[in-house]
C-alpha cells in the first residue's frame, strides 16, 4: 500500500536532497581524495609493499591508459555485449512470464514448485554445465546471465501484477476495455515501477555474472578474461587494480543510467513524486 | 413495485437479486425492481452496507447478478454496455497515476473511431464542463481530491454515455467541495442531457439532486420507497434546502432509514447472523 505519509516524506526528503546535492557531491569527492591520498602514502612509504598495493597515482595513470587501449576496450565491449543481450533476453522472458503468472492464479500455483526448485541454484554452479553444453564463448555467458537475472525480474513482475489496484482494472473494464487491453494499458504500466526495480537488480547481477563467468570459465573474451591474463602472466598488480576500478566504474555507470531512465519514465510513482506547486 | 412514468424507461431492473456464495454466504440484494426514465436524475439512498456497490456492479455489467434482469434501452445487459459509464467513489484509485489528466480522459476515447482532432475536442469539452481546462497536463496526484473527482467525471462525460452511474462519488470530499460538485452535476446534466443514477448515503444530497429518490433497505436490499421530488429548478444550495418540501422529504427519508437500521426485518435474518444450513 502507498500511504500518503510515505509519499510526502519521500517528497520532502527529495526536496532537501536537491538543495544539498552540491554539498553532498563535494563531500563525496573530498572523501574519495582522502582515501586516494592515504593509499598513496601507505604505498610510497613502504608500509605496504608496492607489489601488494601500487601507488594510487600509478593506478589512476593505468586507468587512463587502459581507457584508450584498443585491446582492453574490446574486452570491455565483449563483456557489455553479453550483458546487453543477456539482459534483453531476460527482460523479454521474465516480464512475459511474470505477467502471465501474476494475472493467473492457476498458472502461479502450478509453476511455484518448479520456480522454488530452480531459483536457489547458484548461477556459478551452472558454469560447468554451461561450458559442457555451450563451450566458453559468448553463448555460455549469455545463458548464465539470463538464468541468474530471470528471478529478480520475474518475481518483481509477479508482485507488481498482484499489486495492481482492482478498482483501476474495474475502471478500464467499465469503459469497455477487454481483458487483454486492461492487462496492457492498466496492469502493465501500474506494475512498471516494480518491474523496473527488478531490472535494476538484474542489471548489476548480470555484470557480476558476466565477469565471474569470464574469470571462472576462462571465457574466450571479455573484461574477466583480460584481468585473468593480466594477473596470471604479467605480474602487473597496477594493471589488475586499474581494471578492477574500471569494472567498478562500469557498474556505477550502468546504475546511473538506469536511475536516470527511471526518473524520466516513472516519475509518477509515489516514491519519485516531486512536490510541484505545493500539492498534497 | 414498479415505477410508472410517461417518459420511456432507459434502464429497467426486474427482480434483481444477488447472493455471494462461499463460506459466509451473504445475500447482498434481496429483490430490486425499478426503472430509470430517460433524462431523469434518480438517487438511491440507503443505510451503510445495503448492497449499493453490488447493485451498481450488476447494473454496469461488471458482475452477473444471481437472479433478475437489467435492461438498458430495452436490451438485456450482458457484459459491459457501451452506453453506460460508471464513476467510482475512490477517484484516487480509479484515475491512472501514470497518465496526465488529458491522458486519463483519452483512455476512454477509442483511437479507431475518433481522429486525433476529435479526441482533443472531446477532452477540451469535458474538461471545460468540469472547470478544469487549465489542468489538462497535470497528473491526478498533483490535484486536490475534489479536482480529482472532477477529472473522473470529465472522463465519464467524454465517453458520451446515455446513462451515468455514480457510486457515492462525493463521499470523501469536504462539505464545501461536495456542494460545488453537486451543483456541477446539475449543470452537467443540463448541458449533456444525461440520465443519471446517483448512489449516496447522504439523504440531503439524494433529495437536493434528484427527480426521484429510491430508499433502500439493509442487506438483503429491497426498495422501501420510491419518492418523487417536486422541488423547483434550478436548485440552490441555500434556497432549496430551506423549502418546506425539502425539509419534509428529507425527514421522511431519514425516518425510513432509521427504522431500517433499528428494526430487524421479519424476512430472512440479516448479514453475519445468517449461516448456511
Amino acid at each position: 500500500m502507498r500511504s500518503v505519509t510515505t509519499s510526502t516524506s519521500h517528497a520532502s526528503r527529495r526536496a532537501r536532497a536537491g538543495s544539498r546535492s552540491r554539498v553532498t557531491i563535494l563531500r563525496g569527492a573530498a572523501g574519495l581524495l582522502v582515501v586516494f591520498l592515504v593509499a598513496e602514502l601507505i604505498s610510497r612509504s613502504g608500509i605496504v609493499s608496492e607489489v601488494f598495493l601500487p601507488p594510487t597515482s600509478v593506478v589512476l595513470l593505468r586507468v587512463a591508459e587502459l581507457l584508450i587501449n584498443a585491446e582492453f576496450l574490446s574486452a570491455i565491449l565483449a563483456t557489455l555485449q553479453a550483458w546487453v543481450i543477456g539482459l534483453a533476453i531476460c527482460i523479454a522472458i521474465a516480464v512475459a512470464l511474470g505477467v502471465l503468472l501474476g494475472s493467473s492464479g492457476a498458472a502461479y500455483s502450478a509453476s511455484r514448485a518448479v520456480i522454488e526448485f530452480l531459483r536457489p541454484i547458484p548461477s556459478v554452479a551452472l558454469i560447468p554445465l554451461a561450458i559442457l553444453v555451450l563451450g566458453n564463448d559468448v553463448e555460455m555467458k549469455i545463458a548464465l546471465i539470463v538464468f541468474s537475472t530471470l528471478w529478480p525480474v520475474l518475481f518483481n513482475t509477479i508482485y507488481g501484477m498482484h499489486d495492481v489496484d482492482p478498482i483501476a482494472k474495474l475502471t478500464a473494464m467499465s469503459f469497455g476495455r477487454s481483458r487483454l487491453s486492461t492487462l496492457l494499458f492498466v496492469s502493465l504500466p501500474s506494475a512498471a515501477p516494480f518491474i523496473f526495480t527488478g531490472i535494476r537488480i538484474a542489471a548489476s547481477v548480470a555484470l557480476i555474472v558476466a565477469v565471474s563467468a569470464e574469470l571462472l570459465a576462462g571465457a574466450s573474451d571479455g573484461l574477466g578474461r583480460w584481468m585473468l591474463d593480466a594477473s596470471a602472466t604479467g605480474n602487473r598488480p597496477d594493471l589488475v587494480y586499474a581494471a578492477t576500478i574500471i569494472a567498478g566504474l562500469l557498474g556505477l555507470g550502468i546504475n546511473g543510467v538506469l536511475v536516470f531512465i527511471e526518473r524520466r519514465m516513472l516519475s509518477w510513482q509515489p516514491a519519485l513524486r516531486q512536490t510541484r506547486e505545493g500539492s498534497a | 413495485m414498479s415505477v410508472t412514468t410517461t417518459r420511456t424507461d432507459l434502464l429497467t431492473i426486474e427482480g434483481l437479486g444477488h447472493v455471494y456464495e462461499g463460506k459466509q454466504r451473504h445475500e447482498a440484494i434481496g429483490r430490486l425492481d425499478f426503472a430509470v426514465p430517460e433524462g431523469a436524475f434518480v438517487s438511491i439512498v440507503g443505510p451503510s452496507g445495503c448492497g449499493k456497490t453490488t447493485m451498481l456492479r450488476c447494473l454496469s455489467g461488471l458482475m452477473s447478478p444471481t437472479r433478475g434482469t437489467v435492461l438498458l434501452g430495452g436490451a438485456p445487459v450482458i457484459g459491459v454496455p457501451r452506453d453506460l459509464a460508471l464513476v467510482f467513489q475512490d477517484y484516487s484509485r480509479s484515475l491512472f497515476p501514470w497518465r496526465t489528466v488529458a491522458g486519463n480522459i483519452a483512455f476512454v476515447l477509442p483511437r479507431k473511431q475518433l481522429s486525433a482532432a476529435e479526441r482533443k475536442e472531446r477532452i477540451d469539452e469535458s474538461l471545460d464542463a468540469v472547470g478544469l481546462s487549465a489542468a489538462a497536463d497535470k497528473y491526478p496526484w498533483q490535484l486536490s481530491g475534489g479536482m480529482q473527482q472532477r477529472v473522473a467525471i470529465a472522463r465519464a462525460l467524454a465517453y458520451r454515455p446515455t446513462i451515468l452511474l455514480m457510486d457515492e462519488p462525493f463521499a470523501s470530499v469536504d462539505a464545501q467541495t461536495r456542494a460545488e460538485l453537486e451543483d456541477l452535476m446539475l449543470a452537467v446534466r443540463q448541458r449533456f442531457g444525461m440520465t443519471i443514477l446517483f448512489v449516496t448515503h447522504d439523504i440531503d444530497e439524494s433529495v437536493y439532486l434528484a427527480d426521484r429518490v429510491l430508499v433502500l433497505s439493509k442487506s438483503p436490499s429491497t426498495i422501501v420507497a420510491s419518492l418523487e421530488v417536486n422541488l423547483p429548478s434550478p436548485r440552490d444550495q441555500v434556497g432549496t434546502r430551506e423549502l418546506d418540501d425539502f425539509v419534509q422529504l428529507r425527514s421522511k427519508i431519514a425516518r425510513m432509514i432509521r427504522d431500517q437500521s433499528t428494526r430487524r426485518p421479519s424476512a430472512p435474518a440479516i448479514g453475519d447472523s445468517e449461516s448456511p444450513s
